[in-house]
């Protein structure tokens, strides 16, 4: 079962990492005319459209993550305990607290992106978005390590 | 003030007090609950096991929903002369400076044997 739910969790967090990437770069990165390149179409997207997506599939990954986590503490933990392997706990409690700090981000983060242009006053949208897409990208590698170091189904 | 402005003012408090508290209450242990896997038990507050580790995590999150949802509904009560001076940039230099204070916290998992 941990299995499955891992693999969901992990197929959820793929969906969330290209729409944070598309929407962080479209919005550091804008296209001014019309793209033809491959480059040009990724920057070229309409980021505000992808909002609702990355709030849903950020609560989704996390729950399901959260799901999984006790089984992570007694036994993958433990086993990196076993192995002295301190790097890689402490980059799994980064990827803990960055999550949560990430999920308290998301109603002012959706809120921002649906405002009125005139609302959205400075750069907070932008850079709130890319660092939403650190911590997606610094979650996804981490669980990646991590579950390379552990091996699958063992 | 308009529907729209309150929930701007509860979002911008909330995301930053949020990660303050989150910050202390990982650095403190102010979790509002202790569950603990191995006999897939919740208990109110700290609480320590003699039955395998206990998770703090969940217990964190829930204080710092708590406070700072709390914080968010007393902005979004205050007139909008005064939550429009909420400045926006606070939304990310808060969580940022949070997120490097965590790298300081744990840098023992990152220093072991240098």
């Amino acid at each position: 079962m941990t299995t499955a739910l891992l693999i969901v969790h992990a197929l959820l967090a793929i969906a969330l990492l290209g729409a944070i990437t598309h929407q962080t770069v479209a919005v550091w990165w804008p296209v001014r005319k019309a793209a033809g390149s491959f480059v040009g179409r990724f920057r070229g997207v309409s980021t505000t459209s992808y909002s609702n997506a990355i709030v849903l599939l950020y609560v989704c990954t996390a729950l399901l993550g959260s799901i999984i986590y006790p089984e992570y503490r007694l036994n993958v933990r433990v086993l990196l305990e076993q192995l002295e392997m301190p790097v890689a706990n402490g980059i799994f409690e980064l990827k803990e607290h960055f999550a949560s700090v990430g999920l308290a981000l998301l109603p002012v983060y959706w809120v921002m992106w649906h405002a009125p242009a005139a609302e959205t006053r400075g750069p907070a949208r932008a850079v709130l978005t890319a660092m939403l897409a650190f911590i997606v990208w610094w979650n996804f590698l981490v669980g990646h390590i991590l579950n390379n170091i552990r091996g699958f189904g063992s | 003030m308009s529907t729209s402005g309150r929930w701007r003012a509860f979002t911008t408090v909330f995301a930053v007090i949020y990660p303050i508290v989150y910050y202390l209450s990982v650095w403190k242990n102010y979790a509002l609950f202790t569950y603990i896997p191995a006999l897939g038990r919740f208990g109110m507050g700290v609480l320590k096991s003699s039955n395998g580790p206990a998770m703090y995590w969940y217990g964190w999150i829930a204080t710092s929903a708590l406070a700072a949802a709390a914080g968010g509904a007393a902005a979004a009560l205050l007139p909008e002369r005064l939550s429009a001076r909420l400045w926006p940039g606070w939304v990310w230099i808060i969580p940022l400076c949070v997120m490097l204070l965590f790298v300081y916290l744990l840098r023992n998992y990152f220093l072991q044997g240098r």
